[in-house]
């Protein structure tokens, strides 16, 4: 479980998180949604912390991460993998590459074990044939799996997506909904992904938090986002995508 | 309030003044944390040999280039000055000092200073942008181990034959300036260069090898992982990097000079 409480978060004086609480239970699909640059992808930096708050708390199973330091946070990373929002693959590398890496860095096993931890990746990803291109000369679909799949390779028990299907064609962001609604099916896994789609919310996601000018104005089961009576959220429901 | 008034300019004053004292300190931390992961270099063997034959195999041809138009401009120049003093016996004496001490590491410097520190910072400004050092860290690896330590240590070890590379190169461009350009002997060449030769010739050449590599790197993957603002934002740390670096050679290489001369005078 995945717990953010009452997390203040400033860039310079700019106020980005006013006293955010949200949490992410295990097993469950979890979207956070709002307007371009509110701080969405800020919320799941924090949870991995990669950035630190100005106060509050983040908690991950229970314990405070906010204190600890860089390389005490490896072993709480791990228990995460992020799909970031233009995948961040390394693009100097093959795709098999791409997989093996963090195996390699992090985990002491035999190279035939990294191997068929790689296939097992490959084939999920539906690269078989790929392997040793480099991520360029992927379509943005194929890129994204990738993506997902090296988020799979430590086994984690969340999955943190950042605007999972921005900038992918119709048919590759149904592919990717698909994808991480079949992970919790078939796998599991819990994930959290942040989104300024609305449709994509509805697709998917048990529950939404829906982040405004620094605040969560609703967090509760995706189907209760009807009964709200909050303005913006009425307003997202009627226009569908959220550009403000 | 207009942009000129006094109350203003100190207060713009006062932020860049805080700004930059911040800056200096996350670099210090930086420099820090750089150094501290050198006994990671076991694991990161194969990156060191990456970047070794980056900035040191792959930049021979630019410090030759330096290194040989300098030796001979050197000796053109001041052959001609000490031909008007009836002293041009003194000419590998004059150009010996010149390129081994001042104009080789500092020639080389600068030149690594745009090829190894543009590549860094460029390098590493985009993984910065394009959130790879971000998957570094979320993955769990040490981004500041994995991709600065190896330019560290590389440059470290191959900047000592880079330097020696280009004072080689230097005086023997000079020596052949001098000998079919001025017509002296390479015997009076030579040996108007070989008595005087002092362990602090050495000193100062080769103590600017570490001291440049560890500017050159430091401060360009400093400039690339501070990178914000897509690609103009790489293109501009790419651009203070080298800036930055390139002044700060300069600077050192004085500074270095004065302290080996004053001290083993």
């Amino acid at each position: 479980m995945i717990e953010l409480r009452n997390v203040t978060l400033k860039y310079g004086e700019k106020l980005i998180l006013d006293k955010v609480s949200l949490t992410v239970r295990n097993n469950t699909i979890k979207a956070v949604l709002g307007p371009s640059g509110v701080g969405k992808s800020t919320i799941i930096k924090l949870m991995l912390g990669l950035i630190k708050p100005n106060s509050g708390q983040v908690l991950v199973d229970g314990v405070d991460i906010t204190p600890m330091k860089e390389a005490e946070l490896y072993p709480i990373r791990r228990k995460m993998g992020i799909v970031f929002q233009g995948n961040a693959l390394f693009d100097s590398m093959t795709i098999s590459q791409n997989f093996s890496f963090f195996l390699r860095e992090n985990l002491r096993l035999p190279e035939e074990e990294i191997e068929r931890r790689v296939m097992e990746q490959i084939r999920f990803a539906g690269l078989e044939g790929y392997e040793e291109q480099l991520p360029e000369s992927l379509s943005g679909g194929m890129r994204k799996r990738v993506a997902i799949g090296r988020a799979l390779i430590f086994n984690p028990g969340t999955i943190l997506f950042d605007e999972p299907t921005a900038g992918l064609d119709p048919v590759s962001s149904k592919k990717i909904l698909n994808l991480i609604a079949d992970l919790r099916k078939n796998s599991n896994l819990g994930a959290v992904f942040v989104t300024h789609i609305i449709d994509d919310v509805f697709a998917i996601a048990d529950e939404t938090a829906v982040l405004y000018q620094g605040k969560i104005i609703f967090d509760d089961l995706t189907g209760k986002l009807h009964e709200s009576d909050h303005p913006f959220i009425c307003s997202i429901l009627s226009d569908k995508i959220l550009e403000l | 309030m207009p942009v000129t008034s006094p109350s203003n300019l100190k207060e713009q004053a006062e932020l860049k003044l805080k700004d930059f004292l911040l800056t200096m300190q996350e670099f210090f931390f930086f420099a820090v944390r750089a150094f501290s992961t050198i006994p990671k270099i076991k694991r990161y063997w194969r990156d060191v040999l990456d970047q070794a034959l980056i900035c040191g195999v792959e930049s021979i041809p630019i410090v030759l280039v330096s290194a040989i138009s300098i030796g001979g401009l050197m000796a053109m120049e001041v052959g001609n000055l000490l031909e008007d003093f009836g002293a041009k016996t003194m000419l590998g004496r004059s150009t010996s000092n010149a390129v081994l001490r001042e104009l080789g590491p500092l020639l080389m410097g600068l030149m690594l200073a745009a090829r190894y520190g543009s590549r860094n910072g460029a390098e590493l400004g985009a993984m910065q942008i394009s959130e790879q050092i971000d998957a570094l860290r979320a993955f769990g690896t040490d981004p500041i181990a994995k991709l600065v330590m190896p330019r560290l240590v590389a440059a470290l070890l191959m900047f000592f034959p880079l330097v020696a590379l280009s004072d080689f190169a230097g005086l023997q461009t000079a020596a052949f300036v001098a000998e079919h350009y001025h017509k002296i002997d390479p015997g009076i060449f030579w040996n108007s260069i070989y008595p005087k030769l002092a362990p602090k010739d050495f000193v100062v050449t080769f103590l600017k090898a570490p001291v440049f590599a560890v500017i050159i790197t430091l401060v360009s993957s400093f400039n690339g992982f501070s990178a914000r603002g897509g690609t103009a934002g790489v293109g501009r740390s790419t651009i203070k990097g080298i800036v930055a670096s390139s002044g700060l050679v300069l600077v050192a290489n004085f500074y270095v000079s004065k302290l080996v001369l004053d001290f083993m005078h």
